[in-house]
């Protein structure tokens, strides 16, 4: 299976981590390699030390589309959860890729305030965070993204449902896993074993 | 507003250690020459002792009775592989032919619940009450865990069944890498479900042991051999390990419930034995001119093999081409018998093959005998019984180095009490001793 780049991109609290974990999950059922980029455990690592000025997320963005790359073109479905706030350097990232998918998180910014899972719209909002996206830094919407959820009306389960329907008609991943009985895939995969070992 | 009911939670608590293949005579070997230190120290305080395992004997078999404490007669696993019904097309058993209640779904009829990693012959996994990693012969990761929601920390924690059997029997310096990789990658998982789980009963099970013997038994019995310091330093590796979890298994309240044993004994291979080729060579089997295969038997042949030395009646009533009435089956079973019987010294040693001739209907009782093999012969120690078609002799070179035995595989108690000094013990006692331990009744 060919790997690919699932960019999410969305404000702070709209869902990307819990539907990047959440896809991860049934593409690693699906028997693929994955790799979550999650853009709070990047800025803690490949990132570190980047503030939050648009240069530097721009170019904590640039690190993460490359790493993408990288696993992508290795076969890897690389997932990306960061908010990812300015179209160019998403189209940019875009550009670099062979297979991108775009996932657009709606989510009206005064749902995410009040659902505020971090904290951090309260802080935002009181002025003790900068450049907070959303409240005092821009974020730019996609115009055409392969994937829009709305995670202020749609359950976990539909906004993945909806995404893996899209990658499933785009070839990017294989369809369920098959029932209860080997494949002749798998029976030849066992012989093979039992064969090495001397067991038949 | 509702007040909620706080469960207490039951404190009983129990843990098994497998080691595939380890006979108890390599255990010994390997505490009184410093290897295994944290194994004598466990010794010292409680009981080994060797016993016998099912028939034949095999992982499959031998952990299908571990995990249900029944014989295969009753749990209807006779072997990694049996013919599909009406046909001489091979099938390879899975955990949904089991047919017996096991353990963890006994445990969890008491609501205690189980973590089970690396157990071989459950794949794929289906629903316990607890966590499920199958072991051998699990081919896709998804499929081998319940619940699924855990694939991601095996993922992280760069979890695989098993090595790469085909580069290491080829590469001995990727072997022992692997095998300390795939020792690891066990430990960080059971780490997680360790801590993140509410769990009584804990088991994992080492398989690195049994791909060892198969593959560098030699490098245990010549110590001049290249390899015999790395075959002793992956016993110091899993003394590491074994210590490792009884250090962490003794902080839990009850570690005088800490359990090890094996499935199998093992050791070197002399020679492959034919089964199939002795039962052309005597008359019971024939083939299509210049056929391989099973399904080209000719409608007069009365028995056949299947791996490694289950001897079946080709019976009328049972396969296509079967040609043996009901009536006639004991016969056949004493012609064979006396067959078998007589092949005392046709070894290129001159030394006598097989050491143990049973009858099926002695060995094996329950639901499932319709399926059960009707001879089962144990060869003696060197003598790799195989129940491949064409070979064109009864004895070959050896492939591997290594081979099961039937008896030398081992018990380790902590509980002294749950074992008498006269016991003969057989694996399928071992489960009924766990359970005794935290109180669950058959």
């Amino acid at each position: 299976m060919k790997g690919f780049t699932l960019w999410f991109t969305g404000l702070s609290g709209s869902g990307k981590s819990t539907l990047a974990r959440n896809i991860e999950e049934t593409l690693l059922e699906r028997g693929m390699n994955v790799e979550v980029l999650d853009g709070d455990e990047i800025r803690e690592n490949l990132s570190k030390g980047l503030t939050f000025s648009k240069e530097d997320r721009d170019i904590n963005i640039r690190r993460i589309g490359y790493v993408a790359k990288l696993l992508s073109r290795n076969g890897v479905a690389a997932i990306t959860a960061a908010i990812s706030p300015y179209k160019a350097i998403r189209d940019e990232v875009r550009e670099s890729h062979d297979r991108f998918v775009e996932v657009y998180l709606e989510a009206p910014i005064d749902v995410l305030t009040e659902r505020d899972t971090k904290g951090l719209y309260k802080k935002a909002l009181a002025g003790e965070i900068k450049n907070f996206t959303g409240v005092s830094d821009p974020y730019e919407a996609p115009e055409n993204p392969e994937i829009i959820v709305n995670t202020a009306t749609e359950t976990v389960e539909e906004s993945a449902n909806k995404i893996l329907r899209t990658l499933e008609l785009m070839q990017y991943v294989p369809g369920e896993a098959v029932g209860a009985e080997y494949s002749e895939e798998e029976e030849e995969k066992i012989k093979a074993r039992l064969k090495d070992l001397g067991y038949i | 507003m509702a007040f909620k009911l706080f469960k207490k939670k039951d404190a009983r608590r129990a843990c098994v250690v497998g080691l595939d293949g380890v006979p108890c005579t390599l255990l010994k070997d390997m505490m009184e020459r410093g290897v295994m230190p944290n194994l004598k120290e466990l010794v010292g305080r409680g009981t080994l002792t060797d016993m016998t395992v099912s028939l034949p004997e095999i992982s499959s078999v031998s952990w299908s009775s571990f995990m249900t404490g029944k014989n295969p007669g009753e749990h209807g696993i006779y072997g990694f592989t049996d013919l599909k019904e009406n046909s001489y097309d091979y099938r390879f058993p899975q955990f949904n032919d089991l047919k017996t209640e096991t353990i963890w779904d006994r445990m969890g009829r008491q609501g205690l619940r189980s973590i089970v990693i690396n157990q071989p012959s459950t794949y794929p996994a289906r629903e316990i009450p607890g966590v499920l990693i199958s072991g051998f012969v699990a081919i896709d990761i998804p499929r081998a865990l319940y619940p699924r929601k855990y694939l991601a920390s095996l993922a992280r924690a760069r979890y695989r069944v098993d090595i790469d059997t085909e580069k290491s029997r080829e590469d001995a310096d990727f072997l022992f890498k692997d095998l300390d990789a795939l020792l690891e990658c066990r430990k960080v998982i059971m780490d997680e479900l360790w801590d993140k789980e509410e769990w009584n009963f804990m088991q994992v099970i080492v398989t690195g042991t049994d791909r060892l013997y198969h593959f560098q038994w030699d490098a245990y019995e010549d110590p001049s051999h290249p390899n015999h310091e790395r075959f002793l330093q992956y016993h110091r590796n899993v003394d590491d390990f074994v210590g490792y979890v009884y250090e962490k298994f003794s902080k839990e309240g009850s570690p005088e419930n800490f359990f090890m044993l094996s499935d199998h004994g093992f050791c070197g291979i002399k020679n492959e034995v034919y089964v199939n080729s002795m039962l052309q060579k005597y008359g019971f089997l024939a083939f299509d001119d210049g056929s391989d295969t099973l399904s080209d038997i000719t409608s007069d042949s009365t028995a056949f093999a299947l791996d490694p030395a289950r001897i079946y009646i080709h019976r009328k009533e049972r396969y296509p081409k079967g040609c043996v009435e009901d009536k006639d089956v004991e016969g056949i079973k004493s012609e064979l018998k006396a067959m078998f019987g007589s092949i005392e010294h046709d070894g290129p040693r001159d030394e006598p093959i097989i050491r143990h001739i049973f009858d099926g209907a002695d060995v094996y009782s329950g639901g499932q005998t319709p399926g059960a093999p009707d001879i089962l012969l144990v060869p003696h120690n060197g003598y790799d019984m195989k129940g491949r078609v064409g070979a064109s002799t009864i004895v070959g070179e050896r492939r591997l180095q290594g081979m099961h035995t039937w008896d030398n595989a081992f018990f380790l108690s902590l509980r002294n009490d749950l074992l008498s000094s006269d016991e003969e013990l057989t694996i399928f006692d071992v489960p009924w001793k766990v359970l005794k331990s935290i109180d669950v009744e058959p």
